[in-house]
């Protein structure tokens, strides 16, 4: 159904308006894991909104050059590259490449993880290990080498975490992504804890449905439109104002702020009441978000 | 331009750091009547052991803490319903364990309350957050000048803190 013409939908201002000055982080590099497209990118344009050279790292070079590119006429230098996370050498070869191009990685951004809905008894040794190890070992090995670096140029930064709204509550029909999710936000408070002394901020954006053309909701048929009006802010998410709360973070405006968590996902999360439809088990819903099988 | 150019915000309460981001990011700070950002501030309480407090201590808190933030920003959302406006709503106050037993009570209230109104009143385009901190610096008023601006339009029923220890 659509959002009722009554309600009163709260939006954000549009994508030329950023929060912050278009300078905020003027002479500092970001690496983006996972850049290539969607949250990434969208976190990349709001790092580079606020003048931060960009490195994008994502599985495939081509699209990351592309996005690279996109990047690059906000008007800051971005370069492309390719690393698998799970690889502490990879990581750490994309840093020195990231930072032989576009100086210090001062600021960084996890957000590389894949997802897709499947029955927890349909998930195989190699897809729970994929989705588990790129969030969960990723987000460590991308963590541990950029605070590394900086411990070692006397020189604090700012990690953001892409981590999401149903961390706390479970995700039935998601459980590679529910398990992942909730690990990188547990770290973040103790990466958090580890890296205070040296000026390293960690926090993370517990996200809610951003839709984008490279997510399973994306690609819906019929689109985003139908799905609306079950947020109760009555709307999905826009891609930049993910960007721009992952950029804020690292700003030196919210300066204090380290170990936090925090949820923007349009009240998602927290929509509940007394009398709800039956319950229908995964295996058995006829359809889920999208289809189990 | 500020992020809260041409709003106005009615601060109930104490705390220089956030009056100072309020007027950075253009709010105007209104005293009576109508407002589109109501934001609240509880005074920290004294921390006394639970068998120290006297149930007129105790009354105290809760109220300060809970019941006249839930009437006030209930009167604000029945004022903004009926202008057909939107609106935000901040809370702020100590963590849940910084003080006293009436403290946690009441912030742990304060908490569950905020996801309940945040969802409650969604689709009035009104926002409730919460931030619970020890904090007392410019990261709290620009956090709390974000939360109440629309660069937080996805943002409600979120409860958040500042520091390590938050």
């Amino acid at each position: 159904m659509p959002v009722p013409s009554h309600h009163i939908i709260a939006t954000p201002p549009p994508f030329n308006e950023p929060p912050y000055p278009a300078d905020v982080f003027a002479g500092q590099t970001v690496l983006v894991t996972g850049g290539g497209s969607g949250m990434g990118l969208a976190m990349a344009m709001a790092f580079a909104q606020g003048g931060a050279h960009v490195a994008v790292m994502g599985r495939d070079l081509e699209k990351a050059q592309v996005a690279a590119a996109r990047i690059a006429e906000l008007g800051v230098k971005a370069h492309g590259m390719s690393c698998d996370v799970r690889l502490p050498e990879a990581v750490a070869a994309a840093f020195d490449e990231a930072e032989r191009i576009l100086g210090p990685v001062s600021l960084l951004a996890n957000n590389a993880g894949a997802n897709f809905p499947v029955l927890a008894e349909d998930i195989s040794v190699n897809a729970w290990n994929a989705v588990t190890r790129i969030a969960i070992d990723g987000t460590f090995l991308c963590s541990s080498e950029f605070a590394r670096r900086r411990i070692a140029l006397g020189e604090g930064g700012a990690i953001i975490n892409n981590s999401a709204q149903y961390i706390w509550t479970g995700f039935p029909g998601d459980a590679h992504s529910a398990a992942a999710k909730t690990a990188q936000a547990t770290m973040t408070k103790k990466m958090a804890r580890d890296w205070a002394a040296y000026g390293i901020r960690v926090n993370a954006i517990a996200a809610g449905f951003f839709p984008h053309e490279s997510s399973t909701a994306g690609r819906r048929e019929g689109g985003t439109e139908s799905l609306q009006n079950m947020i109760p802010a009555g709307r999905t998410g826009s891609i930049w104002e993910f960007g721009w709360l992952s950029a804020m973070t690292c700003t030196p405006l919210l300066g204090a702020l380290t170990g936090q968590v925090i949820v923007q996902d349009g009240g998602e999360s927290l929509r509940r009441s007394l009398m709800m439809p039956d319950f229908v088990p995964p295996r058995e819903r006829a359809e889920g978000p999208w289809g189990w099988r | 331009m500020g992020w809260l150019s041409a709003m106005s915000v009615r601060l109930v309460g104490e705390s220089p750091a956030i009056v100072a981001a309020l007027t950075a990011q253009g709010a105007a700070l209104v005293d009576e009547g109508d407002a589109d950002v109501l934001i609240h501030v509880a005074a920290p309480t004294l921390a006394k052991p639970a068998h120290e407090l006297s149930h007129a201590e105790w009354r105290a808190s809760l109220y300060a803490g809970l019941d006249q933030r839930f009437m006030l920003a209930k009167e604000f959302a029945a004022a903004q319903r009926a202008l057909g406006k939107g609106g935000s709503v901040v809370f702020v106050g100590a963590t849940e364990q910084a003080l006293g037993s009436d403290h946690a009570a009441a912030a742990g209230a304060l908490g569950n309350l905020t996801k309940t109104l945040g969802v409650e009143w969604a689709r009035d385009g009104i926002r409730v957050n919460t931030v619970l901190t020890s904090a007392d610096d410019a990261t709290l008023g620009n956090l709390v000048a974000y939360l109440a601006s629309d660069y937080a339009a996805y943002i409600t029923g979120a409860v958040m803190g500042i520091g390590l220890d938050d």
